[in-house]
This record gives C-alpha cells, sequence and structure tokens, in this order.
C-alpha cells in the first residue's frame, strides 16, 4: 500500500469494528435461540440448541478477533484500511447503487434500471443527455423482453407498470 | 471395468443436439462472466439458476456446468491481457500472463493457458471418472453420524488448511451457519431466528447471499481500486496457436505436477484459487531455472492455471459422492441439485445414473468446446471490455440486481444483496474468507439435521460420533485439522531457531 495517499480509517479500527459486528451477531443469534429450548429431550437436540451454540462460537470467534486485532496493533494502525481517494470512488458506486436499490423497492425494477442507467451515463460518465437515454431505453427494453418473454420469469414492477397495463 | 461402460452410457446420455447447443451457450455465457470483473463464476452461476428450476436436470447441470468452464476459461483471458483478474483462481495466472501479453507474446501466453487449463481439466475428469463409482460404494456405507463426520471434516479443513486468521474462517462458516437457520426449522417446524419480521420466514436464499457477496462485493473492491482497463491488442493467429501447442509437452513436468496439487485442492475443499497460488509457487521453487518467474516464465502460465482448472473440474466429484462440494461454485451447483430435486450423495449414483454419468461425460466434452471456443473469441471477449466502464459497471451490477430478485421474487431481497454486498466488500478487505461462509449456508440445514438424527438414533449420546472405525477416523482427523494452526504455533515456540514459513496457501 503506498504511505502517500491519506488515510481515513486504518486497518486496526476497521478490524475492531468488524470484530465488534460480529459479536453482536452473535449475541443477536444466541438471544434468538433462546426464544426456543435450547437443551435436549427425548427427540433429541430442540430447536434452539443448534442456532445456540452457533451463537455462542460466534461470540468467543469475535472475541478472539478483537484480542488478535489488539495484539497486531502497531502493525495495523499505519495501515489504511480506506484512503480519501478509494472512499470517494466507493462512494460515487455505491450511493448510487443504493438509490437504485430503493428506487427498484418502490418504482420496480424496470423503471429503477433505466433512471439508473440514464444517471450514471450522464453525471458520472459525461455522456450527452439524448445518448445516455437512447442506451439506458435500450437496454431496458432488451431486459423487459429477455426476462418477460424468453426467460418468462418477471421481474418486479411498481406503479408505472400498472398504469401502462403491462402485466 | 464398470466405470467405463457407464461413462459410454453417459456419452449416449450427453450427446444429444439439444445438450451440445446448451454445452456452447453455457461456455459463451461464462466466458463472459469471467471476462466481466465483478461476475465470476459462482455468481455467474447463481444468476443462471433461477432459469433452470423448469428444465430437466440433465439439461439444467451441462448449461451450468459448461457456464463453470467458460467462467474459468475467461478469467485467465482478462488476466493475461489487461492483468485484471476476472476470477479470484486467476489471480496468480497474471504474474506471468501479463508480463509475456506486454512482450508481444500474448498469443503464446493465451494458447498456454487455455491449453494447460484444458489439460487440468481433463484430469480432472479422468479422475473422477476412475474414482467416483468407489467413492459412491465407499460412502454408501455411511449413516447420519459418518455424514456429520464428513461436514465436520470439510469445516474443519477451511479452519485448519485455510490461510486466514482461524477465528476469522469460525466467524464466516458459523454467520453461514445462522443465516441458513433462519426461517423454517425442518425438523420441527419451528421458525427460528426470524425476530418477528415476516420478511425472514422464507429464510435466507444462499443465492441471493452468493450475488451480494461475490457480485456487489468484487466490483466495490474493483471501484476503490480505480479500475482502468490498459489492455494488449490481441490478435490470435491460427498458426501461431499450433507452433504453441507443439511445445506444450516439453513442460510435461509441470503439468502434471499442477494437475496432481488441483486434483487434490479439489477434493478436499481447498478450492480452485489456493490451488492455483500453490502451484505457482511449487512452480517456482522446483524450477531448474528459478530466475525469471514474474516477467514472463511460461511455467508461470502454465502452473496455476493447470491446478486451476483441475480443482474446478474434481471440486465435483465430493459434490456428486458425498454432498460436499469442493469450491463456492460447486456449492452453489449442489444448493441447484437440491432445487432440482435430487439428493446429492452416494445415492445418486444408483437413483440417477443417467444424471451423474452425463454430467460426467458432458465434463469430458465441454472442456474440449470450451479450449476451441475460447480460443475462438478470445478478440471479441477482450473488445467487450473496451466499453466504457460507466456503462458496464452499472449494467453488470443492475444484471446481478435483477438477477437476485428472480430467486425469490420477494422486493426484500432487493436490500438483501445490498448488505451482502457490504459484507462481501468488508470481509474480503480484512481478509475473511468468502468460501466457507457459502459453503456453511449450503450445508448448514445438512449438517444440522445429520447432527440431530445421529443423536436421535443413538438416544442423546455423543459418543455415536465415536461409535466405529470410519466415523471416528473421519472425526479424528476432523480435529486434528481444526487443532492444525493451534499446533503449528506450539511447534515453533518449541523450536526457537525458527524455521521459515512456507508459502501461504
Amino acid at each position: 500500500m503506498s504511505t502517500n495517499e491519506r488515510s481515513l480509517i486504518s486497518r486496526f479500527a476497521m478490524e475492531v469494528v468488524t470484530g465488534c459486528i460480529a459479536l453482536l451477531a452473535g449475541i443477536v443469534v444466541v438471544l434468538g435461540a433462546l426464544e426456543y429450548e435450547i437443551g435436549w429431550d427425548e427427540a433429541g437436540p430442540q430447536p434452539g440448541y443448534f442456532p445456540f451454540y452457533v451463537g455462542l462460537i460466534i461470540i468467543v470467534a469475535s472475541l478472539g478477533v478483537l484480542v488478535q486485532g489488539f495484539l497486531n496493533r502497531s502493525r495495523t494502525t499505519g495501515e489504511a484500511f480506506l484512503t480519501r481517494e478509494g472512499f470517494k470512488r466507493v462512494m460515487a458506486f455505491f450511493l448510487p447503487l443504493a438509490a437504485f436499490t430503493a428506487g427498484s423497492y418502490v418504482l420496480g425494477l424496470y423503471v429503477g434500471t433505466f433512471v439508473y442507467l440514464a444517471g450514471v451515463m450522464i453525471f458520472q460518465g459525461g455522456y450527452r443527455w439524448p445518448f445516455a437515454l437512447t442506451v439506458a431505453g435500450g437496454i431496458t427494453v432488451f431486459f423487459f423482453v429477455l426476462f418477460e418473454r424468453w426467460f418468462q420469469v418477471p421481474l418486479l414492477k411498481g406503479p408505472l407498470e400498472a398504469f401502462l397495463g403491462i402485466y | 471395468m464398470d466405470n467405463i461402460a457407464s461413462l459410454m452410457h453417459g456419452f449416449s446420455v450427453a450427446l444429444t443436439m439439444h445438450h451440445v447447443l446448451l454445452m456452447m451457450l453455457g461456455v459463451l455465457l461464462g466466458i463472459l462472466v469471467g471476462v466481466l470483473p465483478g461476475l465470476g463464476a459462482p455468481n455467474g452461476v447463481t444468476l443462471l439458476m433461477p432459469l433452470t428450476f423448469s428444465m430437466d436436470p440433465i439439461s439444467a447441470i451441462i448449461l451450468l456446468t459448461s457456464m463453470y468452464w467458460g467462467a474459468l476459461f475467461g478469467g485467465s483471458t482478462t488476466s493475461i491481457l489487461f492483468n485484471i483478474p476476472g476470477e479470484p483462481s486467476s489471480v496468480a495466472t497474471t504474474f506471468d500472463g501479463h508480463p509475456m501479453a506486454k512482450q508481444g507474446r500474448a498469443t503464446e501466453a493465451l494458447t498456454y493457458a487455455f491449453l494447460s487449463a484444458g489439460f487440468g481439466a481433463l484430469a480432472g475428469v479422468v479422475l473422477i471418472t476412475l474414482l467416483s463409482g468407489w467413492v459412491a460404494k465407499f460412502a454408501l456405507r455411511f449413516s447420519s453420524p459418518e455424514f456429520f463426520a464428513v461436514y465436520f471434516l470439510a469445516f474443519a479443513s477451511f479452519i485448519g488448511l485455510g490461510g486466514a486468521s482461524p477465528f476469522k474462517t469460525v466467524i464466516s462458516i458459523m454467520l453461514g451457519f445462522a443465516f441458513t437457520a433462519v426461517g423454517m426449522d425442518t425438523v420441527s417446524g419451528n421458525v427460528r431466528l426470524t425476530y418477528g419480521f415476516d420478511e425472514l420466514l422464507r429464510g435466507i436464499s444462499f443465492l441471493v447471499a452468493v450475488i451480494g457477496l461475490f457480485g456487489i462485493g468484487e466490483l466495490l473492491l474493483t471501484m476503490e481500486e480505480g479500475l482502468r482497463f490498459e489492455g494488449v491488442k490481441a490478435r490470435v493467429s491460427p498458426r501461431k496457436v499450433f507452433e504453441t501447442l507443439l511445445t506444450l509437452p516439453r513442460y510435461w513436468v509441470t503439468l502434471l505436477r499442477s494437475a496432481l496439487i488441483g486434483c487434490w485442492m479439489g477434493i478436499t475443499p481447498g478450492g480452485p484459487t489456493a490451488a492455483s497460488f500453490m502451484s505457482y509457487g511449487l512452480a517456482k521453487r522446483f524450477a531448474r531455472r528459478p530466475e525469471g518467474f514474474g516477467q514472463g516464465r511460461e511455467e508461470g502460465v502454465i502452473a496455476p492455471e493447470t491446478a486451476d482448472h483441475a480443482a474446478g473440474s474434481s471440486a465435483i466429484l465430493p459434490m456428486l459422492a458425498l454432498g460436499i462440494p469442493g469450491s463456492a461454485t460447486a456449492a452453489v451447483m449442489m444448493g441447484g441439485l437440491m432445487i432440482w430435486g435430487l439428493t446429492p450423495g452416494p445415492m445418486l449414483f444408483i437413483e440417477q445414473k443417467d444424471f451423474v454419468w452425463g454430467l460426467i461425460a458432458s465434463m469430458y466434452l465441454g472442456n474440449v468446446v470450451a479450449v476451441v471456443l475460447v480460443l475462438a473469441t478470445v478478440p471479441l471477449f477482450a473488445s467487450i471490455l473496451r466499453v466504457p466502464f460507466a456503462i458496464i459497471g452499472p449494467l453488470i451490477l443492475v444484471i446481478c440486481v435483477s438477477g437476485a430478485y428472480t430467486v425469490d421474487s420477494a422486493a426484500f431481497d432487493l436490500w438483501m444483496v445490498l448488505i451482502f454486498g457490504v459484507l462481501g466488500y468488508v470481509f474480503k478487505k480484512l481478509d475473511y474468507p468468502i468460501a466457507p461462509m457459502v459453503l456453511a449456508m449450503v450445508l448448514g440445514d445438512k449438517a444440522e439435521d445429520a447432527f440431530r438424527q445421529s443423536v436421535i438414533m443413538s438416544g442423546g449420546d455423543l459418543s455415536v460420533f465415536w461409535s466405529n472405525s470410519l466415523v471416528s477416523s473421519i472425526m479424528s482427523l476432523g480435529i486434528l485439522l481444526l487443532a492444525w494452526p493451534l499446533l503449528t504455533r506450539i511447534f515453533r515456540l518449541l523450536r526457537p531457531g525458527r524455521s521459515t514459513g512456507t508459502t501461504t496457501a
């Protein structure tokens, strides 16, 4: 890793955060398992048995990760998990992705796809409006034919399709 | 020779026009997903899976396995031409493959890569042909405790031999188990770990998880590195290919050694990625002239490619015979088998002869088809990467998200993909292994069932896992592997002279 790029989050911090999240996940699993009997009856282990121990092992292992993280501290504090540049690039991809997911959830996947592709091409790719809209429209129509007609696997649809009456 | 007769029968099943066409389609789709960054074999196969639900199992598995071969080939193409591994397992191919391409020997590098990959794959298939009948017969002696012991061994070997921090591997596996426990419990009929969310009643689909972990996670990583395709032009002339072919036998030692490593890593769940690195490392160590590696040595391409494909194809053997997949992609395919209504394991060889031998026969054919097709289409697929990433990146993403939706037609899965994508990204960056989690998600229910059935059989006595020599030797081997990281550490403490570590697999 090059050291000239400014580090945003150190690897050490991220190891600790991830270890804590794993710990939390383990606790959540154990709590979920405790909604049922975790012991044994005449039919063998009860429903909570397996998840309970799975959760317990996650807790132990995440403590292990945390201890290891602190032991390696001197090496990993200097190491960048994410640089400022890297963060910008990831977010430039992730934020539209999150918007695409949220939009598709409400408007359906076809509308979401069209808006997302066109938006990314115009605002990030620097393409002209007519070109971007044509490409995005073409791909969306192709997907529609591909999934709905050829594969016969319907995708998620929203209000627009309902309004147009195509499903 | 029972197996040969069965294989001939298999050829009669696989060699129909319909199947050969599916094979070619699968290979082409596979090369496509292999070439595109962010789409690889595991999630390529996953994306295609919902389309196979309505097919008959033989056609479906031929389509999916052909896609697997294609993806492995596609991954090496981008490694050599663009220095961008299309697949994690073709990272080692970039070391010498790309330098060769830059020196104007792209055709040579590609030909070596494809031919040695074909050789490795065939070695794997021959191994399957010879061993599968025997392994299945052996596995027929298994009952629930033995099956649990084998699952245990598989996961223990990830922990013991995986190379990552054992704690991280454990977390990855156990999270996988926890994810499969969500939803209906198959034994008691209770609904577990849903925390009152109706959306979780269906459980968490491993297909959705794979698309998120491998697809979105990989894309995020690619974006962070600020991807730029600076490729080497590829013009594949048939004459050059033929000339290169004639020089291939010179490297027979490397070919054989790498094929052996690949087969071993494929059968034990080491997987193709570990196999290719290990093979590269050994080729370097045993080379008569050790200099020049990393600057375009032929062996540097041949060794990882052979091992990669040998591991990829031999991973099918434990999947069919024992119900334990040797790689992430094989895990996905095994999930498919179960969705199609087949039970992987020894009974498959008795009840579904057509399926098993048709598949094995198709693997011979599929790999030959793949070598020819990939050589013919390299320029075409290389040109795909010249499409600006502002178009192709979002397009891959849309395919991933749409594909995840088709798994269950559940809008909630759109969010699941996103969550698994972030998880995959963080895990990759912090060296948490992802393949064990996928394996745990596919095997979780089966492992739990096997455990519960065993203790029901024994009336709650855990010594059932040491009740006969077979199960106790498998369990002991598993425990040994589990303790392996600890043992090596103790050895090192006892010997303060500290020998240098071996290559990281």
